[in-house]
């Protein structure tokens, strides 16, 4: 352990050291005489570039939030290099990233971001996280809530973060600090093709399970199109897309996923109004049950759904309003994509929640140089570069601009949890091995599975899920409280 | 070390030693040694003394660890899963026998003179040299409805309504899975065959030959014994292999649909469900497994081969001794 630790110091140090001889060389070509002076006092010592502006003064001495960052005006004394590891290689790969970077170096020339692309992310990142060498800013993956400060730097509190960005509270901790703004936002529904809809002779938009899965058999009858493409075999489109639907959308109420679900005896009971996480999977199950799927379910290909979808080859697809973007970009009908609120109805309204996609997060052993430069390398990603938007997200900022439009419905965010229960979900994903919004594909392919081979029945699934919902409360001491 | 020669040899000072023919010999073995010991030491050992660690706690990646004893061990015989899934390595069990028999017909027919022989060889090893996730994104492809595999058996005959689907139809998706793993490696099992029988001396072909025995009787007893070494040597590493078959099951169909072998329930509880300390149980607990299934081979083909261990020392004897037999036998008839 030592070992590895001294190893890993050194190679720090070094990396370090190197790229302070970079950073200096750099801005001294770049910028004029009298800010290199500055910024040779402010790497000599970071903490102590006092006599500038006082909002720094306060944030150099630990006292960095990110309200208190003027972009454009804060902090351009600042020459270094940080290193931001992220999720979206498809966004590396297309220039997308290095042209916003670009853009940022025209503000702060002196602030080098190097990238990386990490394409298992939600399990790498985690890797990276423990062993500390992963850079400065990364998108939190699925960390405790009680180990956020062991890596990460507050943004400011959740309360003061609440004027400037939507869902400050997706990860704070006991004390109320943000430690993750999100790069965008996703609003949940369902992914349609217009031109199929019509075709088929649905009218009017789904409002409830059965209403959808008429709308799906009247595809099947009417057209050549797949009612509901499943892509089973990606996975994360199982698990990861239909999970998103607990909470609000299913029950109407926002505090239900983050306070109630650990607590409830009995989630997925059958509420016999097509409400609740019951009705959720069984428009799954009743879909593959009835044949309103693709054919092959196992062979199902990710990047080949985008231009059936788009050419009319696909009715409709669970996924994320980020997918919108991906969909209309694959093929030569971008007007047909449209996007409808989880035709679930709870008393005659229906809900959509809206929340952050991967959050930044900026890591609390760098440099002081390297956390300022981090954090206003976010607020600009956030307000200025326009990323969010570009990918048809739900807004993040409260005051940069954007197009997303999603009518009719009560856009709503799932309360988080309870102080003092951060972890409860947590533990009970672990514990039960349900995993929702964690990764738990495999229950949700277990159910095509069962659907379509006729091996179990709905109710037999829901109430294996109920036992080991059941078992892990008691194993891990959570109080039944619903 | 250094420090005991010293005691023992009092009349050389140690930079005498040192420059003398003995010392130089300790410093070159330990310089030589140290390096790949160190290697094997914190990239073998170490991290399976922290898995074996780990295996008695109830831990996530991250976060605080909890002693909890055998726990995980017996949760590991107690789930379903888990020994469910070993059933799965019987399929790749028979898959690696049909493999070894395979690979060890085309090898002694291409040990013989054989047309284009090289140009076989070359191509049956090909797939070896593919890495095992583009194999699992080819087959993919390849057993896809309509897609290649359906395609050219339809130009066989077969209509498409008659066809299974391959990795949908979970009485045959295992089977599937299977074929891949054999198509990877049989060419591999091949190679090996062929540079062991390779090392038989031919004189042994043409003394047979002259006595009257065919091919078939050829391969009985003179290559059979000849390469028993390596055949079983095979055998462990196939036998090993199907019980730890990963790639296949994970890149193709991701464990889901009954296809789930014993190490892709252990990633997916290692890493989605973040139960170290019984993923860690699971993968001691196979090691005993693998462990028991060598021994039980080693003592399995020390019966069949019985006496014959020893090859190395008297080979050329006892093929000798066989060849008077086989012409015994010949004399006798």
């Amino acid at each position: 352990m030592k070992l590895r630790k001294v190893l890993a110091l050194t190679l720090a140090a070094a990396m370090t050291f190197s790229l302070v001889g970079c950073g200096s060389s750099d801005d001294s070509a770049a910028t004029t005489e009298e800010t290199t002076t500055e910024d040779a006092a402010a790497e000599e010592a970071p903490a102590e570039d006092a006599e500038e502006a006082p909002a720094e003064d306060a944030a150099a001495e630990g006292g960095l939030t990110y309200g208190s960052i003027t972009l454009g005006e804060d902090y351009t004394d600042i020459t270094t290099t940080i290193k931001w590891i992220h999720h979206k290689t498809d966004r590396e790969e297309d220039g997308t990233i290095a042209n916003m970077i670009a853009e940022f170096n025209k503000v702060y020339p002196n602030i080098t971001v190097e990238t990386e692309g990490v394409t298992d992310y939600a399990e790498d990142s985690l890797l990276r996280l423990s062993t500390g060498d992963w850079g400065d800013i990364m998108f939190i993956p699925a960390v405790d809530a009680a180990e956020l400060s062991t890596y990460f730097v507050p943004y400011g509190t959740v309360e003061e973060m609440d004027q400037y960005i939507n869902f400050a509270d997706q990860w704070k901790d006991a004390e109320g600090n943000c430690y993750g703004i999100g790069y965008m936002g996703n609003a949940q529904g369902l992914l349609y093709n217009k031109a199929v809809f019509e075709a088929a002779g649905v009218t009017e938009l789904p409002k409830t399970p059965d209403e959808l899965i008429a709308a799906l058999q009247a595809i099947k009858d009417n057209t050549d199109a797949i009612p509901l493409y499943t892509n089973y075999a990606a996975g994360w489109t199982m698990g990861g897309q239909w999970d998103a639907f607990l909470g609000a959308i299913t029950t109407g109420d926002e505090t239900w996923l983050n306070q109630k679900f650990v607590h409830t005896a009995e989630p997925f009971a059958d509420n016999g109004d097509g409400t609740g996480a019951y009705a959720l999977y069984k428009i799954l199950y009743d879909a593959v049950a009835q044949g309103l799927i693709e054919d092959d379910y196992t062979t199902t290909d990710w990047e080949g759904c985008k231009a059936m979808i788009n050419n009319g080859e696909i009715g409709c697809m669970v996924l994320g309003s980020w997918a919108i973007a991906q969909m209309k970009a694959a093929g030569e009908n971008p007007d047909d994509i449209g996007y409808m609120p989880f035709p679930i109805t709870v008393n005659g309204q229906q809900y959509t929640t809206a929340g952050p996609d991967y959050c930044y997060g900026i890591n609390v052993n760098a440099s002081d140089d390297n956390k300022a430069a981090a954090m206003v390398f976010v607020k600009w990603m956030v307000e200025e570069s326009g990323w969010c938007d570009f990918e048809g997200g739900y807004p993040i900022s409260k005051t940069a601009p954007t197009s997303f439009v999603f009518e009719g419905v009560n856009v709503v965010t799932n309360v988080t949890s309870l102080e003092g229960e951060e972890d409860f979900m947590n533990e009970m994903n672990s514990e039960s091995e349900l995993s929702f919004n964690a990764g738990g594909d495999a229950k949700v392919q277990a159910i095509v599975e069962a659907a379509a081979t006729g091996s179990k029945t709905y109710d037999e699934i829901m109430a294996e899920w109920t036992e080991a919902w059941n078992a892990a409360q008691e194993a891990c001491g959570i109080e039944v409280l619903y | 070390m250094a420090a005991v020669t010293q005691k023992t040899k009092k009349k050389r000072t140690f930079g005498e030693w040192a420059r003398s023919r003995d010392g130089q010999k300790v410093f070159v073995m330990v310089a030589f040694m140290i390096l790949p010991l160190l290697l094997l030491f914190t990239f073998t050992y170490l991290p399976f003394a922290e898995m074996f660690g780990f295996s008695f706690y109830k831990m996530k990646y991250i976060g605080e660890r909890k002693f909890i004893g055998l726990d995980n061990y017996i949760k590991v015989f107690q789930r379903d899963d888990c020994f469910g899934a070993l059933k799965l390595s019987l399929y790749y069990m028979v898959g690696s026998v049909v493999q070894l028999a395979l690979s060890l017909y085309l090898a002694t027919v291409l040990s013989f003179k054989v047309k284009g022989g090289n140009i076989f060889k070359g191509f049956m090893f090909f797939p070896y040299l593919i890495n095992g996730i583009a194999i699992g994104f080819i087959f993919k492809f390849f057993y896809t409805r309509g897609f290649v595999f359906d395609t050219v058996l339809q130009w066989c005959g077969f209509e498409l309504e008659n066809l299974p689907y391959w990795l949908k139809d979970q009485s045959i998706n295992n089977i599937s899975l299977v074929g891949t793993s054999v198509w990877r490696y049989f060419g591999q099992n091949m190679v090996l065959f062929i540079g062991a029988i390779m090392s038989v001396d031919s004189e042994l072909y043409e003394a047979a030959m002259l006595d009257g025995a065919n091919k078939l009787q050829q391969f009985r007893y003179i290559i059979l014994p000849s390469i028993k070494t390596i055949i079983t040597l095979n055998v462990i590493l196939s036998i090993t292999g199907s019980l730890s078959a990963f790639e296949p099951p994970y890149v193709i169909t991701s464990g889901a649909n009954g296809t789930g072998t014993y190490f892709v329930i252990m990633h997916e509880i290692a890493h989605t469900q973040q139960k170290v300390g019984l993923a860690s149980a699971m993968a001691i607990v196979l090691l005993l497994i693998i462990i028991a299934a060598t021994i039980l081979q080693k003592l399995f083909f020390k019966y069949v081969f019985k006496s014959a261990e020893d090859e190395d020392l008297n080979a050329t004897a006892k093929r000798d001794k066989k060849l008077a037999k086989l012409a015994q036998r010949k004399a006798g008839r």
